[in-house]
């Protein structure tokens, strides 16, 4: 008799633990035999607009928000692992990111202090759609007045547009905020005289890369630094190859007939005397056009 | 007549721990470990936040259900057990009666809350691998949300004092939707085209609660506090509602007859 409920306890937890295999497996079974779902119907448009999400989210519209944004961020991983090539954050148009806008505009829509929503905006939309891009950073300026942050990421997109003038008033606007950085007025100034410059454009990266809470945003400003002193270099080492041509007729056999050139100028060196790019990358010779480039496995952008 | 209050309150807390009502802070605890070792992952470098929303959520949303599915049973329970008839054999009133099961259910409601804010607390100190200042900022908005859970509480007594709970439960929740949709009737009822419509939606406006005066969690995420005269405008707001609402239910329930 005492066996009784011991196998009756056995029989319930072995019908309950081969249930769930059971139920496992038939998950996986359909997760596998389902046909791939459509692309275009994955791009659909959101169901919900900011505004329906903020009220329908009664007094969860933080938790909503922050399930926007990491979805936000999921959708541009996604598509950026689908792409199986190398992409800047900042360079990222031809993903088809038509869902990124609306998501983040209902992510700032619930939470308008998020202000890591509206940079990632201004760094990741404009390429794709530069007007939703100045929308979004302009609506969190509305909301944050005193983000002086966010005029700086509002000049970034008008820089990247190359419409210095407006860049230099969006600076000279951040700038007389209350707790603005002093940076913000040089930049104004370098904006308005030489907006297009290399030298503002590291400026420009340096203080993405000093300001920004998001690791992503911080690892593309230094990828682009690294790519402004590798173009610096490249043209060093442009000028050594033509001048070895002029002197001799031809472009260089081996990298060591210039090596002394390069340590004169400073440049690093692997054992073959090929010069390093800033992130030790040997640089691939040109031989027909007697130039370099970035090696294609160097981590540096290439555009 | 304190002292029986209290020791009503005494006694539907003694009850709601034993009914395991506490229990849902093991979920809490779980979700937010979960939240806080996996979240960094995810978030793009707004754990802190994330933590922040989800705990506060987490409170809001336990803290409902705890207010609507306890406080509809406060009263239906004891007419069910017929255990009513013997307290009010005793020098017992009506009112006094509710109140002390509300400020019991607010105990619950108090410690459950008390225990999730140290669990946040707990939470940001392991994210942020140290003190962090949201540790101190969150509290006032903690405030509002056991202020919330107090006016909810308090509908859930009223609905349960002349209705069964099934109904009480489902007005409840539709109050609590209807609060945190209070903008919009108040925009409705200046825009709706006749005087009628008008009028019943601004009656609406000002006589049903606007929760949404208690929801401070995105600000609380962003470190910073309500300000003080909202805090206290808040604070006799809910004070006010809940002592309307408790007359009313007195009123309600002084009429019944157990018979």
């Amino acid at each position: 008799m005492a066996d009784v409920p011991k196998r009756k306890t056995t029989s319930l937890l072995l019908v309950t633990v081969a249930g769930l295999i059971t139920a496992a497996s038939l998950t996986h079974w359909l997760d596998t035999h389902t046909s791939a779902p459509d692309p275009t119907l994955q791009e659909q448009e959101l169901y919900l607009s900011a505004g329906a999400a903020r009220r329908m989210s009664l007094g969860f519209n933080a938790l909503v928000a922050d399930w926007y944004w990491m979805r936000s961020l999921q959708y541009v991983g996604r598509k950026i692992l689908n792409a199986r090539e190398h992409l800047e954050l900042d360079d990222l148009g031809k993903l088809n990111l038509k869902l990124l806008a609306p998501m983040l505009d209902t992510a700032t829509a619930l939470d308008p202090e998020f202000i890591e929503a509206y940079e990632y905006a201004a760094i990741v939309l404009p390429p794709i759609d530069v007007n939703e891009a100045i929308r979004i950073t302009r609506k969190g300026i509305d909301a944050n007045p005193n983000a002086w942050r966010l005029y700086h990421q509002l000049g970034y997109i008008y820089w990247q547009q190359r419409d210095y003038a407006t860049a230099a008033r969006i600076y000279e606007q951040g700038a007389a905020i209350s707790g603005a950085p002093e940076w913000m007025k040089a930049m104004k100034a370098r904006m308005a005289v030489e907006g297009g410059s290399p030298a503002t454009a590291r400026e420009i990266y340096i203080r993405l890369y000093e300001q920004s809470g998001d690791q992503k945003i911080r690892d593309m400003a230094w990828r682009r630094l690294l790519q402004l002193d590798s173009a610096k270099e490249i043209e060093n080492i442009n000028k050594v190859l033509n001048a070895f041509r002029s002197r001799t007729g031809r472009c260089i056999n081996s990298w060591t007939e210039i090596a002394p050139a390069f340590r004169a100028a400073g440049l690093g060196m692997d054992a073959t005397g090929a010069p390093l790019d800033p992130t030790n990358m040997p640089y691939r010779l040109l031989v027909e056009r007697c130039s370099v480039e970035l090696a294609p496995q160097s981590e540096i952008p290439k555009h | 007549m304190f002292n029986l209050v209290l020791a009503i309150a005494r006694n539907t807390f003694r009850e709601a721990v034993r009914d395991r009502v506490l229990y849902n802070l093991v979920l809490f605890v779980m979700l937010l470990t979960g939240a806080a070792i996996f979240i960094g992952e995810l978030s793009g470098g707004q754990e802190r936040k994330i933590i922040v929303d989800l705990g506060l959520s987490a409170m809001l949303l336990f803290g409902v259900f705890i207010a609507i599915f306890v406080g509809v049973g406060l009263v239906y329970k004891e007419i069910e057990r017929r255990t009513i008839y013997a307290i009010f054999s005793k020098p017992v009133g009506r009112g006094e009666f509710l109140v002390g099961k509300y400020l019991g259910l607010c105990l619950t409601l108090l410690v459950n809350v008390l225990v999730m804010g140290l669990g946040v607390c707990l939470a940001l100190l392991y994210v942020n691998r140290g003190w962090d200042p949201l540790i101190i900022s969150i509290w006032p908005s903690i405030l509002l949300i056991y202020f919330e859970l107090t006016i909810v509480t308090a509908v859930a007594l009223l609905f349960s004092s002349f209705s069964s709970p099934a109904l009480s439960a489902l007005l409840t929740f539709l109050i609590f939707i209807i609060g945190h949709f209070s903008a919009d009737l108040k925009n409705l009822s200046t825009l709706a085209p006749s005087a009628a419509t008008r009028w019943l939606l601004a009656a609406l406006y000002y006589i049903l609660p606007n929760l949404a005066n208690y929801s401070f969690i995105a600000g609380a995420a962003h470190g910073h506090s309500p300000d003080p005269t909202r805090l206290l405008a808040a604070t006799v707001f809910a004070a006010v509602f809940v002592t309307v609402l408790l007359a009313s239910a007195t009123l309600v329930f002084s009429r019944r007859n157990f018979k």
